[in-house]
């Protein structure tokens, strides 16, 4: 993608966020009644994070190895209600250590 | 809602200031990760910086630099993830709207919704009864600069940091979803089997060759989400929880009366 392009891209994004940030505070004053469409903004946001995270998160280091443990070390952490400084920093420091332990190993 | 002349309470504006400090400074490493994320998928430093400056939103830029890699050329597309991505702040937006007071014009809606984000929707609905401008801009003032520097700082950090940290760090916005998915799922059956139904679904999606071959990455997560979301909407029917507390505040005004 052209740099141009790129820029128009993120115009775009800017101008969806707009919309939505501002547009519901200024022309809807009631609340949205329908309970279906209630529901299903409410389970928006975990099917986006979900379907973003996996399975791509397996590719996002240098092996799936260490990416699993990366992964498995963040649904721990956060299970046990710790930061989300601490499960970021802890996965990205498992991943660290197993890649680390792979090439010592390996070689 | 009329216009209003844009003042100042300057008593609520530092307690508005007090309160979005925190949240300023636990936006620096979603920040930092987003910076050393947009950087190193090859974005230059300006144009990481105004994606942060324009759009200001850590799981939306993610999914654009994630797009970008993928190899989307459409500007369509881009678009589009954003919106699903966003559908949220109709709620957040609309169930904070009824907690306005009447310093609220025109103006000062639209400046405050520009900054508004979930943390300060979240802070700013801790608040017993009516919301005042003088306060909201305040809080989100702090989480704005915070979240700018920290995305600097994760463009700088990744020119300097050596290649085996930086390929562990390809994980760090990853494990920050994670973070935000499990304790919801953890504690609510219905959010726990939405984020089950979609693993499910992504997985599938990934799988089916001719799906990878016709679809972009963006697309994938939009049908994800949407058929996700739609069988939680089926499935699990969410209560008004928002007119619920409503009304135990009504009842709180009413005991304080009294």
């Amino acid at each position: 993608m052209s740099t141009m392009n790129f820029i128009f891209a993120v115009l775009s994004m800017a101008a969806v966020m707009i919309f939505f940030r501002v547009m519901p505070l200024l022309f809807f004053k009631g609340k949205i009644k329908n309970k279906f469409l209630n529901s299903f903004l409410a389970y928006v946001p975990y099917a986006v994070l979900t379907s973003m995270t996996f399975p791509e998160v397996f590719h996002s280091t240098s092996s799936v190895t260490s990416a699993t443990f990366g992964v498995i070390v963040a649904i721990v952490l956060s299970y046990f209600e710790q930061s989300l400084i601490v499960v970021a920093l802890s996965s990205t420091a498992s991943v660290f250590i197993v890649e680390q332990v792979m090439k010592f190993m390996t070689k | 809602m009329e216009n209003k002349k844009l003042k100042l309470d300057r008593g609520e504006y530092r307690r508005g200031l007090k309160e979005g400090i925190p949240a300023g400074f636990g936006y620096l490493p979603v920040s930092m990760a987003c910076g050393v994320a947009s950087c190193k998928a090859g974005i230059a430093f300006g144009m990481s910086q105004f994606m942060s400056i324009m759009m200001y939103t850590a799981s939306g830029q993610a999914a654009a630099i994630n797009l970008l890699v993928g190899g989307e050329t459409a500007v369509f597309m881009f678009a589009l993830t954003l919106f699903v991505m966003n559908c949220r702040y109709l709620l957040l937006s609309l169930s904070i709207a009824q907690r306005f007071d009447s310093s609220m014009g025109t103006i000062q809606r639209i400046l405050f919704g520009l900054f508004n984000t979930d943390e300060t929707f979240g802070i700013a609905m801790k608040n017993k009864g009516k919301l005042n401008f003088s306060y909201l801009i305040g809080l989100v003032i702090p989480p704005y600069i915070g979240f700018l520097i920290g995305n600097a700082a994760g463009c700088l950090l990744n020119d300097i940091l050596p290649k085996s940290i930086s390929s562990a760090l390809g994980i760090v916005l990853f494990a920050m979803f994670i973070g935000i998915i499990v304790p919801p799922a953890r504690d609510s059956k219905p959010v726990l089997a939405v984020t089950i139904i979609a693993l499910t679904i992504s997985f599938i999606l990934e799988c089916i060759p001719f799906i990878k071959q016709h679809l972009t990455a963006g697309w994938i997560i939009i049908l994800c989400a949407v058929i996700t979301s739609l069988i939680g909407a089926i499935l699990f029917p969410v209560e008004d929880k928002d007119e619920k507390s409503n009304n135990d505040d009504k009842l709180i005004e009413e005991k304080e009366e009294k």
